[in-house]
């Protein structure tokens, strides 16, 4: 991808090869999938280390206050998530599922045939969204390559290296819009 | 009333009002950058200031970010957990 440049009105835009378009509405959709399936009252599943990193303990060492807080924040939290989610989603338009009868813009298919980067163009709601998104693949990913506390990752199998390739990628895309807005 | 037993009831009463203190624990997942954008963003400091408790955070593995009573650090902590930074909350040193 060119890199995040924000123009006069604030909003900032990138060119995406088709490709990158398809990789980020794929685990979008992913991370999008697994926060909905998330139940707040469910102990067991709030245990799960990638669950947990996302809403983590706001007292370690006092599990009653933990819980209240949990009571009270986790909902909230949850939702925010899977809202900025849904936006990239929104963002990177349409698939090739849709049939809607409109030209879908950016399919996996026309990239085949028509591999032209496309424009990626977000308002200052969106950025917001996008960069808490990324963070949330990228601790979902880190979970799933057991990134050490010095943030090597495991890299066991084949798939691994995959999985690192994309992680690296979501932080470079992150980057490069904590650039661009460059507050 | 013995003055050692009144100094200790005054301890005890200002240990009460202790505040508490937001903090952000180092992860090693997000970016430098971001965790600095965070805290100017969110914090509203000056970005000298954010490269400094992201630094803190990066070296020391923590830092504190805010103090205050119980409830505004716990917005705070909420706030960070938006962000996907890991936050907690505790009484001040005393």
């Amino acid at each position: 991808m060119m890199e995040f440049r924000k123009d006069e009105s604030g909003t900032v835009s990138a060119m995406f090869e088709p490709i990158e378009v398809d990789l980020l509405r794929n685990v979008a959709s992913q991370l999008l999938q697994l926060l909905g399936a998330v139940d707040t009252d469910d102990a067991v599943m709030l245990a799960q280390p990638a669950i947990r990193r996302l809403l983590p303990d706001a007292y370690p060492d006092d599990p009653e206050a933990a819980a209240e807080f949990r009571r009270f924040t986790a909902d909230g939290l949850l939702e925010g998530k899977l809202a900025n989610a849904t936006a990239v989603l929104g963002a990177l338009g349409d698939d090739e599922r849709d049939t809607s009868g409109e030209p879908a813009g950016f399919s996996a298919q026309d990239s085949v045939h028509d591999p032209l980067p496309v424009p990626i163009v977000l308002d200052e709601q969106q950025v917001q969204s996008w960069l808490r998104t990324l963070t949330d693949l990228r601790l979902v990913l880190a979970d799933r390559l057991n990134v050490d506390p010095q943030g090597r990752p495991h890299l066991d199998d084949e798939e691994s290296h995959v999985v690192n390739e994309i992680y690296n990628w979501l932080g470079m895309v992150q980057e490069s819009l904590v650039y661009a807005i460059d507050i | 009333m013995p003055k050692i037993e009144e100094s200790t009831r005054i301890r005890e009463a200002v240990a009460l009002d202790r505040p508490w203190v937001t903090v952000v624990w180092d992860d090693p997942v997000n970016l430098m950058s971001y965790v600095a954008y965070v805290f100017r963003s969110y914090f509203g400091v000056t970005a000298a200031e954010a490269e400094r408790l992201m630094l803190q955070v990066h070296n020391n593995g923590r830092a504190i970010v805010a103090t205050g009573d119980r409830e505004s650090m716990e917005r705070h902590v909420e706030a960070m957990h938006g962000y996907g930074l890991w936050a907690t909350l505790d009484r001040a040193e005393e």
